[in-house]
């Protein structure tokens, strides 16, 4: 009998009843043939913040969020969901 | 310069001040190394403005951040539960009791610094008041550090002359019960 894991999410998530947030960055970095490093340039962070954004493990702030928006060229909306 | 060449010079510095910091010690001559510390942040400084890459992100400062807060933590309950141990063998070795106040004012100063850089950041510098809070501030230190230096500068104590612990001043506890040598 198979079953799937649900995302566990952190205490202050759980404190709080946050949701979980999922984004198209990987999908939409593809779209426009960027690499993580490129995109990671041109938002101003490091590759591996680009990484574990795309995994949904680190939630941007609203400067970066909008920075990456920006570059992917989409609104803020389009590029993250929350579940 | 990139950031792994960067990040290679800085451990290479820290092992080579690690070093000489050891050798300071065993040798009693603590001029060169403060020179070499002075010297190394100039060089990281500088080196730090030609690497082209990023070498910090918000990521970074809120995990920075996190960091700091457990290591404070976790500093503060080992330096409070040696505290205690040291203080309560005091009588076996009066030496255990400088450590032990150390242990407890680094403490204090560690939790007080972080509660003011803390209520900077999350108020003041947000407001215009700034310049105030700084001038405060280094006023209470001053006061404090006067404070601590006029109460525990250890002019009351016990101190071994001839074989004989001998009063200084007017300890208020008694004398240790180790043999005066």
């Amino acid at each position: 009998m198979g079953w799937t894991r649900t995302p566990r999410l952190s205490r202050a998530n759980r404190a709080l009843r946050i949701n979980t947030m999922t984004n198209k960055i990987k999908e939409l970095r593809a779209k426009h043939n960027l690499t993580q490093e490129e995109l990671a340039n041109r938002v101003g962070v490091r590759r591996e913040t680009i990484v574990f954004l795309e995994q949904g493990k680190y939630n941007p702030s609203l400067k970066l969020a909008y920075d990456i928006a920006r570059a992917l060229e989409v609104k803020i909306d389009d590029l993250f969901i929350f579940d | 310069m990139t950031l792994k060449q960067y990040q290679r010079i800085k451990l290479a510095l820290t092992f080579v001040l690690a070093f000489v910091f050891s050798q300071a010690i065993v040798l009693k001559s603590f001029i060169p190394p403060i020179i070499l510390l002075l010297a190394s942040l100039l060089l990281l400084i500088m080196l730090r403005r030609r690497v082209t890459e990023i070498i910090a992100d918000e990521r970074d400062y809120l995990t920075g951040g996190k960091s700091a807060l457990l290591a404070i933590q976790i500093y503060s309950w080992i330096a409070v539960i040696g505290m205690f141990i040291l203080y309560a063998f005091r009588d076996r070795n009066p030496a255990y009791e400088p450590i032990a106040v150390t242990l407890a004012f680094s403490t204090c100063l560690l939790m007080l610094l972080y509660g003011v850089i803390f209520r900077y950041y999350n108020k003041i510098s947000l407001t215009d008041k700034k310049l105030v809070y700084i001038v405060f501030v280094l006023i209470l230190f001053l006061v404090l550090a006067i404070a601590s230096i006029r109460l525990f500068s250890g002019e009351d104590d016990w101190i071994c002359q001839n074989g004989e612990w001998v009063g200084r001043g007017r300890p208020d506890f008694p004398a240790p019960t180790v043999p005066c040598e």
